[in-house]
């Protein structure tokens, strides 16, 4: 499949969390009618909008079941008023406020509706509000519209997207909104490919998971329904940048990131490790003592308790409308879920309660 | 309903002592539903059968206040609090205890008032000594503030309408619903104000198709109000998100449907802080599609929460055209 071509219509797609309804259809289309089509045994929408991909491996009725988990949800804004035509508004997810300025938006209302985050003229400020980044509650999203066609289309409570285009720097390297978690939805396809090269076992399970950023909504809902044997979650982490301590943050285009911590079970972390060692994908480690960030978390207590790992694609910029990635990145992480997927048999999983 | 809404509030029952407050609705619900039972962790659940999709509704039942952590050798108490309770709201007031125990709030001497938090307060049961204090309270009892019920016509205000008004209008709808088209679950829930805990409980239980919350939520209409698109007495409010919960699409859609055909003053809110029971019930087993219906309150959290009884009027309306709108959970 064309990867950039894929991101770009997933990160351009609108879908804060809660409204995701737009990227879902974006990947059903992938499915049903793009590159993706016969790849996937079925597929569903839960009750809470989780849209569940099915591939079934060659284990029968007592196949372990897999669950890789990435979300579809963007963090966003949600209209709190309409005021003279201007819209005041609150955040869904938590968005950088320094950068929401100068964005350009889409309000999702009664019908789709463009606008722009306008603040006050530097011109007009005063030396102190010079310095700060300009509080939420002080902006406001113009859209060109007179006051009673705003309020005839636009309601308190609609949602708000970053509207950016997906652009291609130097290298593998891709900008755009949302590619935290769409970059994690890509190697949710891209592990859909990789598999149909290989001979599995196990039931897999793609998740493109709802309502991350607002506390692990979709996930904790999912993995209640689908009852897996293990869960993987692919989600983003830090990517090195001038500022950030080498401690804090990871190389892009030098492969995944494979997280160790209280969240994930230590036997699927050296698997995974094993993989890439034998299949020679490029891998990082991160060892991440903060559990509650990720849909690893939602897995790892759902029901009686999920074997976890995490899976991190080393991302610059996260939470702003440039949040950059490198496709070599997802690439290898697609190709390394897949080939885990591969060793993951009743014995497998048997061997995950022996510690 | 203003009578209903007077005796619920002048009961006295903070999160996990729950016991007077359920008393008292069950006194009040036991004739208008088919079965009545009260779950392990005290909330009460009046089921009424009307057959298609299962659908609870929850209205919180506690109320937040305090529990005594310390009596010193003066027979002063300290405490801490249950639930959000702020040090300001409480100079002034008394506390009623779950026993029936009175007491007045004190302040220690402060040199500056951003030292004022609740551990620089105490509470003065009159007692003279430990020992005389200890006759009366002990470490871990819970007690609630204390407040008249004022009447001020259309507007009324007391203690802890947040969330006994959701309570009575649980309780009004249920009295007035003809022709039930769902089976309802009307669940009076326990420890809302530590987090949700009686609704995430009993939605387990009762594996809803539907979850609907009716609690109290802020306004924006006050001189000064931190910035909000919901008024007293411009109609009942349908939740769109707060701090626990993004209403699902169709559960928002279906309730403003609802309102409009019924011709029911409505508002749409946003609430930037906190949450309620359908924050807990939309994330139960698989996932329960869930929304809010709001009063609109005033002075949330204070001794004297203001409300407007048109709102709970048309909050009723609302709640009853659910109960009789058949809901098919598949294609709401």
């Amino acid at each position: 499949m064309d990867l950039t071509r894929f991101l770009q219509e997933l990160s351009e797609s609108s879908g804060v969390s809660g409204r995701e309804e737009e990227t879902t259809v974006v990947i059903e289309k992938f499915f049903t009618s793009g590159p993706g089509k016969g790849w996937i045994t079925d597929f569903r929408r839960d009750r809470l909008g989780n849209l569940i991909l099915r591939k079934k491996g060659e284990g029968g009725e007592e196949a372990p079941k897999i669950m890789f988990a990435a979300h579809q949800d963007e963090i966003g804004l949600i209209v709190t008023e309409i005021k003279e035509g201007f819209l005041r508004f609150s955040t869904v997810g938590g968005i950088d406020q320094r950068v929401l300025p100068g964005q350009e938006v889409l309000i999702h209302a009664r019908e789709e509706v463009p606008g722009i985050i306008g603040a006050t003229p530097p011109h007009l400020q005063t030396p102190d509000e010079h310095e700060q980044a300009i509080k939420i509650e002080d902006l406001v999203i113009d859209t060109g519209l007179s006051r009673e066609k705003a309020e005839e289309l636009i309601s308190v409570g609609d949602f708000v997207s970053i509207d950016r285009r997906l652009i291609s720097l130097k290298n593998s390297a891709v900008s755009g909104k949302a590619l935290d978690d769409r970059a994690g939805v890509a190697v949710l396809l891209q592990i859909a490919e990789e598999l149909q090269k290989l001979k599995h076992q196990a039931d897999v399970y793609l998740v493109a998971t709802v309502q991350e950023e607002v506390g692990l909504r979709g996930a904790l809902t999912s993995a209640y329904g689908i009852i897996p044997d293990l869960g993987i979650a692919i989600d983003v982490t830090h990517g090195k940048m001038p500022g950030l301590s080498d401690e804090d943050a990871y190389e892009l285009g030098k492969g995944p990131v494979v997280v160790i911590g209280p969240q994930v079970h230590p036997k699927l972390f050296t698997s995974l490790q094993r993989v890439a060692e034998e299949k020679g994908v490029k891998y990082q480690v991160e060892p991440s003592t903060r559990p509650g960030g990720t849909d690893a978390f939602a897995l790892q207590i759902a029901r009686a308790g999920v074997a976890t790992a995490l899976l991190s694609i080393p991302l610059r910029y996260m939470h702003t409308s440039v949040e950059t990635v490198f496709l070599s990145d997802l690439r290898e992480a697609g190709r390394l879920l897949a080939e885990f997927v591969v060793t993951v048999d009743g014995e497998f999983v048997e061997g995950l309660s022996c510690f | 309903m203003k009578e209903l809404i007077k005796k619920l509030t002048d009961i006295t029952s903070p999160s996990g002592n729950e016991d007077l407050i359920r008393e008292a609705i069950r006194e009040e619900i036991k004739e208008y539903c088919d079965d009545l039972k009260i779950d392990r962790l005290g909330n009460l659940i009046a089921f009424k059968h009307g057959g298609g999709a299962k659908i609870q509704f929850a209205a919180h039942m506690d109320e937040i206040g305090v529990i005594v952590t310390y009596i010193d050798d003066q027979g002063f108490l300290r405490f801490s609090n249950v639930g959000g309770l702020s040090p300001f709201q409480l100079l002034g007031q008394r506390v009623r205890f779950t026993d029936g125990t009175l007491g007045v709030f004190g302040l220690e001497k402060l040199e500056q008032m951003k030292d004022w938090t609740l551990n620089k307060m105490y509470i003065d049961i009159g007692a003279t000594s430990k020992e005389e204090a200890e006759e009366k309270v002990a470490v871990g009892e819970f007690g609630g503030i204390i407040q008249d019920f004022a009447d001020l016509g259309r507007r009324v205000a007391a203690k802890s309408m947040d969330n006994r008004v959701g309570c009575a209008v649980l309780i009004e709808a249920l009295k007035r619903v003809q022709s039930p088209r769902n089976d309802l679950y009307c669940t009076f829930t326990v420890q809302e104000e530590v987090g949700l805990r009686g609704a995430k409980t009993s939605a387990f239980a009762i594996e809803p198709d539907l979850g609907i919350a009716v609690d109290v939520t802020l306004t924006g209409d006050t001189p000064e109000a931190e910035k909000m698109a919901v008024g007293l007495g411009k109609g009942v409010a349908i939740k769109v998100k707060d701090q626990s919960l993004i209403a699902h699409r169709r559960v928002k859609e279906l309730l403003v449907r609802l309102a409009k055909e019924k011709k029911i003053p409505y508002q749409l809110e946003v609430l930037t802080r906190g949450g309620t029971d359908s924050g807990a019930i939309h994330l139960t087993r698989a996932g329960v599609p869930s929304g809010v219906i709001s009063i609109p309150t005033r002075y949330v959290h204070s001794p004297s929460e203001l409300i407007d009884l048109e709102d709970v009027e048309a909050a009723v309306q609302l709640v009853v055209a659910v109960m009789e709108t058949p809901c098919d959970p598949e294609n709401l």
